[in-house]
């Protein structure tokens, strides 16, 4: 598994101080010209000393991709199982006897259970004459354990839930092998717009902590939830709408979550729907523009 | 499959005659059966005069290699090709793990253009041993099982409700009902 690793800049120290000097120059000329807020607000932007002297903001938002990761492994291909099972027969070729007396005891049923499965086994690795029973060995304790073995019957559940068969698309038992992705359904200037959940950041709050507070407060609390690091995962800058801010460039800066139990309830007030779907089912139902921002976020299987 | 020898006989194809040959027989007067059967496992012998329950091979290991190998060629062009398989899963893996690593980086970068304090507070490694002090505020009057879910959670650690997938699902699936309690934020 990924450790969550920090990124550092060890080897540009230059420019961590920066940022200190160019405070200092927007605050003394900011002073004479304009009421300043405190250099250290969060949503403040540091402009460099060619730009104008005209602060602009940065409006920061945080978006979540909620995930949910893989219950079942992956089904095998054609390829690999007929691989593992030309190993499994070289292997079986090739190993030690087994010490069947050091872990059977002797005339024990589970021993004759034991020799029908294994006979079986090298009936169907190797073929006739291999698994062949010689008449003397065959006991009437070898015949009722077959019999009894004729009764059982696979009880582990089908890898294909009923979500599957009907596409109930909130449902979190489909897809079981897949990566699944918590999408919200809005109406933003009169259009259907599926996005995921986004909402802006608070003055003075960390980033990480504002997702995890946005996460709550659009998707609900009914759900078990785990953010996997304090540093975004990615950025997307939204087109922007109207012209009356040139420079204010608006970031969304991604975070990602597992959910490990429960449900989304998204806002009634906001949100019309949701689905968890697959990375191509997002594909889909998305613009061109914000899946060029998002894709490369999201797992492909 | 094709077997070279049509015969059906089951004895093996070659006899290895090592240098060393010790036969572990069992003591006539042997006080301890259990102790006998875990020294003939411990120490098998090895003389290959009849076929042995516990020896280095099976008796048949000629003829059961015969069915199991086609050709040194065919044997060769197989693991060639499993090679190349896992080379293309591999190059497919690390490709993605490239773009999701490139998302993150350019993420910070845009970060610390932006706000360094913010940039800062992402930047900061988690001590799993850390507690915050909203936490052990909601630690003191939880009941046991809030009390045990959040003293799990350890940050920067992977929670333990995240499960590696099975083969097959549990009987009962998703738990879609999760009653949710306060559980202080970071």
């Amino acid at each position: 598994m990924l450790a969550c690793r920090s990124i550092r800049r060890g080897a540009c120290s230059s420019l961590v101080w920066r940022p200190a000097i160019r405070l200092f120059a927007t605050e003394a000329e900011a002073s004479q010209v304009t009421p300043s807020l405190p250099p250290t607000s969060s949503s403040e932007v540091d402009e460099p000393t060619t730009r104008p002297l005209r602060k602009t903001r940065a409006s920061l938002h945080t978006a979540i991709i909620l995930n949910r990761s893989p219950l079942l492994t992956r089904t095998p291909t054609p390829f690999e199982r007929a691989f593992y099972a030309y190993q499994a027969r070289i292997h079986r070729a090739l190993h030690n006897p087994f010490p069947y007396d050091f872990y059977f005891k002797q005339g024990s049923p589970l021993e004759t259970r034991f020799n029908i499965e294994e006979r079986r086994r090298e009936r169907r690795a190797f073929g006739a004459p291999f698994g062949t029973v010689k008449l003397e060995e065959r006991d009437e304790a070898t015949e009722l354990m077959e019999m009894s073995m004729r009764d059982e019957t696979d009880e582990s559940m089908p890898r294909i839930h009923e979500a599957d068969l009907k596409d109930d698309l909130k449902n979190l038992n489909r897809k079981g092998q897949r990566n699944l992705y918590a999408m919200l359904r809005t109406n933003e200037n009169g259009k259907d717009v599926w996005r995921l959940p986004t909402g802006p950041v608070e003055k003075g709050e960390p980033l990480h902590i504002s997702a995890i507070r946005r996460l709550e407060d659009e998707c609900g609390r009914n759900m078990d939830t785990w953010l996997v690091s304090r540093n975004p995962i990615g950025v997307y800058h939204p087109p922007k709408l109207n012209v009356s801010e040139p420079e204010a460039k608006n970031a969304v800066f991604f975070y990602k979550a597992h959910i490990l139990a429960g449900q989304v309830r998204p806002k009634q007030s906001r949100y019309q729907d949701f689905a968890w779907l697959t990375k191509g089912e997002i594909r889909r139902i998305i613009d061109d523009e914000y899946w060029n921002g998002i894709r490369d976020m999201l797992s492909d299987f | 499959m094709r077997s070279l020898v049509a015969s059906r006989s089951l004895l093996p194809l070659r006899i290895v005659k090592t240098a060393a040959r010790y036969s572990t027989a069992t003591d006539a007067n042997a006080t301890n059966a259990k102790r006998e059967v875990i020294r003939r496992m411990l120490y098998p012998p090895n003389v290959r005069n009849r076929p042995s329950p516990t020896g280095s091979w099976r008796p048949d290991v000629g003829r059961a290699l015969q069915r199991a190998i086609p050709s040194a060629q065919a044997h060769e062009t197989i693991e060639r090709a499993w090679k190349l398989y896992q080379r293309h899963l591999r190059k497919k893996r690390d490709a993605e793990l490239e773009r999701k690593f490139e998302c993150m980086r350019k993420a910070m970068a845009e970060l610390e253009d932006i706000d360094p304090t913010l940039f800062r507070e992402a930047n900061k490694t988690e001590d799993p041993r850390a507690r915050s002090p909203a936490e052990t505020e909601a630690l003191k009057d939880a009941p046991s099982a809030e009390r045990r879910a959040i003293e799990s959670r350890m940050r920067g650690l992977f929670p333990r409700e995240l499960k590696v997938p099975t083969d097959t699902p549990s009987k009962e699936g998703w738990q879609h009902e999760w009653r949710p309690f306060d559980r202080p934020l970071h």
